[in-house]
């Protein structure tokens, strides 16, 4: 067994693990990312095309060109990387044992920044009835087979969900002569951004068929035929709208989990609207010393905003680390019982907000993200503490396709109401 | 044209019952399985409970048998070295003709010789469940009561038979069986092989395997069921089986603790045409909900990871119980149908009955001195130690490779089951014996990765691997020029 020692330990190596670390590297850290796959940059790797930069680097990439960026820059620090390496356990105190080829790491971390990503959901979560067969797969484990491992799945296509990840892959099997035969979501409006509903489907005369779903899944060893049918308003099947499409794969893109099971070991309080943990504006979860960002918190629609919300985890962890190496943890900001705390509330039209605890005094600015339940066109952010209203929006469009962020800064927070009752965050239609 | 003294027809939990019954004598025999695994018939579709026997009618052959059968269930988990949980059984009283209907199943289990059965109070019952339904009042409570997990321990029987030199043949459907002067012939898509007695433990065919030997003794339906699996990190868990109390043809809906630590509820009871329709209907898996939610009133339900259906074999107009017995018309040929309900349970009381009749019908059945009852041991690397895990990995890196991150399971584990005494050679195959991609993502993250090691150590190209039975590849081919080096 191996035994280790370092002030930030980043578990997962994708945009969120990278970024983390090179800030923790920053803030004068030591500092390791312990990876499970086999090369650093997470899902990025296989998601070719492009798009991604636009906001943080000024310049249209792809995943890979977004992740090589990273990785080039961890390369040139000390951060240790250890690839195909799994963290099997965490412990109270910050401790984490890994496997890898080498054997079992015992690590000692004076932080830790959780950064493990999101899983897709299966066909289980939505229970399709019907068979069980070969060719039903999601979206992501499809790009994986199709840009990386060189298979192709199936040849006659058929996408339930217009989740991002789906609308990219409609374009991609097209491209690679397969048969998109249409993309079929239950809400009725879109899930993925606009662009990859243009780019992707229009630009490809795939047809999007709102409120509409999958109700039966047909053939046996392998996939046949979906049936489809439209809902209504209360999402319930229409049976005369029912529909029996040949097709030998079905793709899923019905939604994506923050994968917490590691945090859910030591005891992280979970945020039920986000799957992810609890964090305050430190992005620190209720555990002293673990920190998380990016997919493993909530899930992001671009990498940019996952970089930003990364780099802040990386340097409130090396912060809480060094304090705590330097005996001054009782004066450290981040100890919450010595800082009045502040309850945020997600209120009408959001699901949740990120963070969900803030503390006064608020020392420095922190974005505080939501997205909206609905599709709603004239609308706006308000913040309120019982009747009285603390900040108002201008009012403009929302779609639950897009992360919002508000910047809060301390001049603001200093002045708002603690404890006596939560602030609520909600987005008003005017 | 190999011979035996005895051919087993049906891989499922019977079969290899019987297989592992028989390999304890000097006897040669062999199994034949249509599909490309065993246990993946009816006995992958149900919930694995081990029932004590308080169901069967005293005097029937089942309520021996389902009572004998369960209570060797804990001594083959130590000997064969399966997964085997006690949780006990509630069978939930919620009005006062649940409590006539629970004091009739309470003498029934007397009189078949179930241990410490008892009906016991709200408040016993609430403080063992505190999830439990407000509207619980009494419970029969069966505390001898396992579970298992019903294709571990088919694979368990099997690779014990196997171990002690029964030949266990898959992907062999039996399409012919002639009698000749000193037994049968039977032939399968592959290969002829003779033997003196046929043991039918076919499932759901056994009737058309009975037909192919010229015997119409009975007739066979399915009886569906469907099921639901629940993340083991749900909250709210039932510690103890439940059902509710039973209606006339079926157990009822029961929220069931599995070995792995999952929530199964399960199931429905639907008599069907089709023996080959496995399906989920919609209609069944809102009756799981709803009857589960009557038990477990805060059910998380977006806990709900896998659906899936059994098909329960039923021999018609036979009083719902088993057909165990020698054929009147061919002699030689022994039935083992209509193994339905408490089947996992019955097991391996049947595995003996069919000895016996085996032994009536004229075969010398004398004990083997070199029998081993203990199963050769798997690695585990999930249940290990870290000191164990550590000193594994130093043994073999592969142990240090986690595939399967939703349940820690190793490339060495994975590779360990594809060269097993009965190897896995499908991912389903590998799931049952490793539970890669049995987890939260049902191997949205591992699926590509076994399918690479299954086609690096089978030798086959990755669109030849199956997911189950023949047809069911998960690949088509490759994108471009061939698959990447």
């Amino acid at each position: 067994m191996k035994k280790l020692n370092y002030d930030v330990v980043v578990i997962g190596g994708g945009p969120a693990g990278m970024a983390a670390a090179l800030n923790a590297k920053e803030a004068g850290a030591t500092v390791a990312i312990i990876e499970r796959n086999d090369e650093l940059g997470g899902i990025l790797n296989q998601c070719i095309h492009s798009g991604f930069g636009l906001s943080y680097f000024k310049a249209e990439l792809t995943g890979p060109e977004y992740a090589e960026r990273f990785i080039n820059r961890v390369n040139d620090t000390d951060i240790e990387v250890y690839l195909n390496t799994m963290v099997i356990d965490l412990g109270p105190g910050c401790q984490i044992i890994a496997s890898n080829q080498s054997g079992i790491l015992v690590i000692s971390a004076g932080s830790i920044v959780l950064a493990m990503g999101c899983r897709e959901r299966t066909r289980g979560a939505i229970k399709i009835p019907g068979s069980r067969p070969a060719g039903v797969l999601t979206a992501g484990l499809a790009q994986r087979y199709v840009n990386i491992e060189n298979c192709k799945p199936g040849q006659r296509i058929v996408i339930l969900g217009s989740g991002d990840i789906g609308l990219i892959m409609a374009r991609r099997l097209t491209l690679e002569g397969m048969q998109v035969l249409g993309v079929y979501e239950l809400m009725p409006y879109a899930n993925g951004l606009y662009r990859n509903i243009k780019n992707c489907l229009d630009d490809f005369d795939i047809p999007l068929h709102l409120s509409t779903t999958v109700t039966n899944i047909i053939g046996h060893p392998h996939l046949e035929a979906v049936e489809v049918a439209q809902v209504d308003k209360n999402l319930a099947v229409i049976d005369e709208t029912r529909e029996v499409i040949p097709c030998d794969t079905l793709l899923l893109s019905i939604g994506l989990i923050p994968e917490n099971e590691l945090s859910q070991r030591v005891g992280i309080g979970l945020n039920p609207q986000t799957n992810g943990p609890r964090v305050d504006e430190f992005l620190s979860t209720d555990q002293p010393g673990i920190f998380a960002c990016g997919n493993v918190l909530h899930v992001h629609d671009l990498v940019d905003n996952v970089t930003l919300e990364a780099e802040a985890a990386g340097a409130a962890a090396a912060a809480y680390a060094l304090a705590e190496r330097s005996g001054e943890v009782g004066n450290n900001a981040l100890l919450k019982d010595t800082c009045a705390l502040i309850q945020l509330e997600a209120g009408e039209n959001i699901g949740y907000t990120v963070p969900s605890i803030l503390h006064q005094p608020f020392k420095r600015e922190a974005r505080l993200s939501f997205r909206v339940k609905r599709p709603l066109t004239q609308a706006r952010v308000v913040i309120t503490s019982g009747d009285q209203i603390l900040y108002q929006g201008e009012p403009r469009a929302f779609k639950p396709s897009v992360m919002e962020g508000l910047w809060l800064a301390p001049d603001d927070v200093n002045g708002w109401p603690s404890l006596e009752r939560p602030i609520t965050v909600s987005i008003q239609e005017v | 044209m190999n011979h035996y003294d005895v051919i087993i027809i049906g891989g499922g939990i019977t079969g290899t019952a019987i297989a592992h019954e028989l390999s304890k004598f000097k006897l040669s025999v062999a199994l034949l399985e249509r599909g490309t695994d065993i246990g993946i018939g009816a006995t992958k579709g149900n919930g694995g409970v081990v029932h004590p026997g308080y169901d069967p009618t005293p005097g029937s052959l089942k309520a021996k048998i389902n009572v004998q059968g369960a209570n060797a269930y804990p001594q083959l988990a130590k000997e064969l070295n399966f997964d085997i949980i006690n949780p006990g059984i509630f069978v939930l009283g919620f009005n006062e003709a649940d409590r006539a209907a629970l004091s009739h199943k309470l003498d029934f289990g007397i009189k078949n010789g179930v241990r410490d059965l008892a009906i016991i109070d709200a408040q016993t019952i609430h403080a063992r469940e505190p999830h439990l339904s407000e509207q619980a009042r009494f419970a029969l409570y069966a505390p001898t009561a396992t579970v298992v997990d019903p294709f571990e321990v088919a694979i368990a029987f099997a690779e014990n038979a196997a171990e002690n030199g029964v030949a266990i043949l898959t992907g062999q459907p039996v399409t012919a069986i002639t009698k000749t002067a000193t037994g049968f012939v039977l032939t399968t898509v592959r290969a002829q092989f003779s033997c003196g007695y046929i043991v039918n433990a076919a499932g759901n065919h056994a009737d058309d395997v009975a037909k192919l030997a010229g015997i119409a003794e009975y007739t066979m339906k399915p009886r569906h069921g469907d099921l639901l699996v629940f993340d083991k990190d749900m909250g709210n868990k039932p510690q103890t089986v439940m059902f509710p109390c039973p209606g006339p043809d079926t157990k009822g809906i029961a929220c069931i603790p599995t070995v792995h630590g999952n929530t199964l509820v399960g199931s429905t009871a639907t008599m069907k045409d089709d023996k080959e329709a496995v399906n989920n209907y919609a209609p069944g898996i809102q009756a799981l909900i709803d009857g589960a939610k009557k038990i477990v009133p805060e059910l998380d339900t977006r806990k709900i990871i896998r659906s899936f259906a059994g098909l329960r074999p039923v021999v018609l107009d036979h009083n719902n119980d088993f057909f165990i017995a020698e054929s009147v018309t061919v002699k030689g040929f022994i039935h083992a149908a209509g193994i339905q309900s408490p089947g996992i349970a019955s097991a391996p009381a049947i595995a003996e009955l069919i000895r016996d009749l085996l032994d009536n019908a004229g075969l010398k059945i004398l004990p083997k001195a070199n029998f081993n009852p203990y199963r050769k041991t798997k690695t585990v690397f999930s249940k290990l130690g870290i000191a164990q895990q550590d000193e594994l990995i130093k043994k073999n890196p592969a142990y240090g490779r986690i595939v399967c991150r939703c349940e820690t399971v190793t490339e060495g584990e994975i590779v360990d089951a594809i060269h097993g005494i009965i190897p896995a050679q499908t991912l389903d195959g590998i799931k049952r014996r490793t539970r890669a991609g049995m987890g939260r993502c049902q191997g949205g993250f591992c699926q590509y990765k076994i399918i690479a090691i299954l086609s690096r150590e089978l030798g086959l190209p990755s669109e030849e691997i199956l997911l189950e039975d023949i047809g069911s590849n998960l690949l088509c081919g490759s994108m471009k020029g061939g698959a990447l080096t």
